[in-house]
């Protein structure tokens, strides 16, 4: 009898049925995925400039799993993270420019009222198997730095973000722990909306530096346009 | 033949429900909501539980399905398009927190180019509860079956709060309670009669809320 399936096709099965079994032994992997609204606000007459650190715009979370009937996760929310903050600042400033170095004295870079660099600090998740509730959680702490485009710092605060999701007919962890996170991260980006001209620090400086937002920095685009001899003596001066 | 069979096979493996609703309206409108839309959007504050998104589909669908004159928006693009200020954090949950929202240009803009009307709120969940019975599956050369017996209730529990945008006043309240139980008997093959807990209790509010929205009812 002649076989249907020849010896490589057979090797090929074999390969893949152990890539398979492999794979379920690794862990649940999730990278956060979702759309972001842009805030429905009154803009801040502020031209804002942010900067991510390379751990927040590659921001992960991973655990380890404790039993060998749980798995283990691994959680990226970079992109996800970079997208929503994105989106929230264009819209909450007048104007939001992307820094091209870290704020320090020396650095060149864009000319903008002030920088905000954004951290997680933590991330909690709770999959209904830890609580025995039908509740997938994310909770996160966000840190941040608002400082000069010299590093000065003018304000530094922390603030938490919250999302949930319940289980539902045939979505799983990974879907169910992804949409937790976008609830957690549109949470934040609620907060960060609705606090930001509340923080104390901020409030003084903002106060304080009204003069400076009456009159926007008009030389950004030049700045980003201009050589980089001229942008240097800008900033040295 | 074939639909008969099919109907009454349907009708079979469907369990009983019983159902209640309660309902108090202050402020009916005599002649329907005409050009207005209304919103129906699911109250997530809960740390136990969130109101399913399902749910408050079905009870739109069904308001829309028996009066289509009735615009409801879509509770996902209502949130996106007022985001941030109805995320869990930040939904009024007072009706004279309208008042501090609309203050908001933007907020107020959106609003009237909406053309929302009567907002509803919907609070509750569908639990699962008083399982019992087991059942053991097996696969062998022969074939595979399952033989056995579970059975499961449902109990949901829904409450609508409706809100008249324009006089920032709460105009309604519908209760709705509904108890099922399933069962699912396996020999070999198994048969799950499943209580339509949810829907029953989606029919129930929508009915009631047809009946406040729609000049038709």
């Amino acid at each position: 009898m002649r076989s249907m399936t020849s010896g490589p096709d057979i090797r090929a099965l074999g390969v893949a049925l152990l890539l398979a079994l492999l794979a379920g032994c690794g862990p649940n992997t999730v990278k956060v995925e979702g759309n972001f609204p842009a805030p429905l606000m009154e803009p801040i007459p502020l031209t804002l400039g942010v900067w991510y650190p390379e751990d927040f715009a590659n921001h992960e979370f991973s655990d380890e799993a404790k039993t060998r009937s749980e798995p283990s996760w691994l959680v990226s929310t970079g992109d996800a993270q970079v997208a929503m903050w994105d989106t929230l600042l264009a819209g909450m400033f007048t104007d939001m420019v992307h820094m091209r170095g870290e704020p320090a004295s020396g650095q060149m870079n864009q000319l903008v009222n002030a920088v905000l660099i954004p951290h997680v600090d933590e991330l909690q998740y709770a999959i209904p198997q830890h609580t025995n509730i039908k509740v997938y959680e994310i909770w996160m702490r966000y840190r941040f730095e608002l400082v000069t485009t010299s590093g000065e710092p003018i304000a530094e605060w922390t603030m938490a973000a919250y999302g949930k999701t319940p289980t539902a007919f045939l979505r799983s962890d990974q879907a169910a722990v992804n949409l937790a996170a976008v609830m957690a991260l549109r949470d934040a980006g609620a907060n960060f909306a609705t606090s930001f001209t509340r923080v104390p620090d901020v409030a003084a400086w903002m106060d304080g530096g009204q003069q400076a937002i009456d009159n926007p920095p008009a030389e950004v685009d030049q700045a980003l346009d201009a050589p980089p001899e001229t942008e240097k003596a800008e900033v040295d001066s | 033949m074939k639909m008969i069979l099919a109907l009454g096979l349907v009708l079979i493996t469907t369990g009983c429900v019983t159902s209640t609703v309660d309902e108090m309206v202050f402020n009916e409108p005599l002649a329907g909501i005409g050009d207005s839309t209304v919103v129906i959007l699911g109250r997530r504050h809960a740390s136990d539980y969130e109101t399913e998104p399902d749910f408050i589909k079905c009870v739109g669908d069904h308001i829309s399905r028996r009066d289509n004159s009735i615009t409801v928006i879509n509770e996902i693009d209502f949130i996106n398009s007022l985001y941030p200020w109805f995320e869990p954090r930040t939904a009024p949950l007072h009706p004279e927190d309208i008042t501090r929202l609309l203050e908001q240009d933007p907020v107020a803009q959106r609003m009237l180019e909406l053309k929302t009307e009567y907002m509803i709120w919907v609070d509750g969940v569908t639990v699962q509860s008083d399982s019992a019975g087991s059942m053991t599956c097996g696969i062998g050369p022969g074939g595979a079956g399952c033989f056995g017996f579970g059975t499961w209730s449902n109990d949901s529990n829904y409450e609508a709060v409706i809100w008249d945008f324009t006089d920032q006043a709460e105009v309604g309240r519908v209760n709705t309670t509904a108890t099922g139980q399933s069962y699912m008997p396996a020999v070999v093959v198994p048969i799950p009669i499943i209580a339509p807990v949810q829907g029953t209790a989606c029919d129930g509010i929508g009915d009631q809320l047809l009946e406040f929205l729609s000049s038709e009812y």
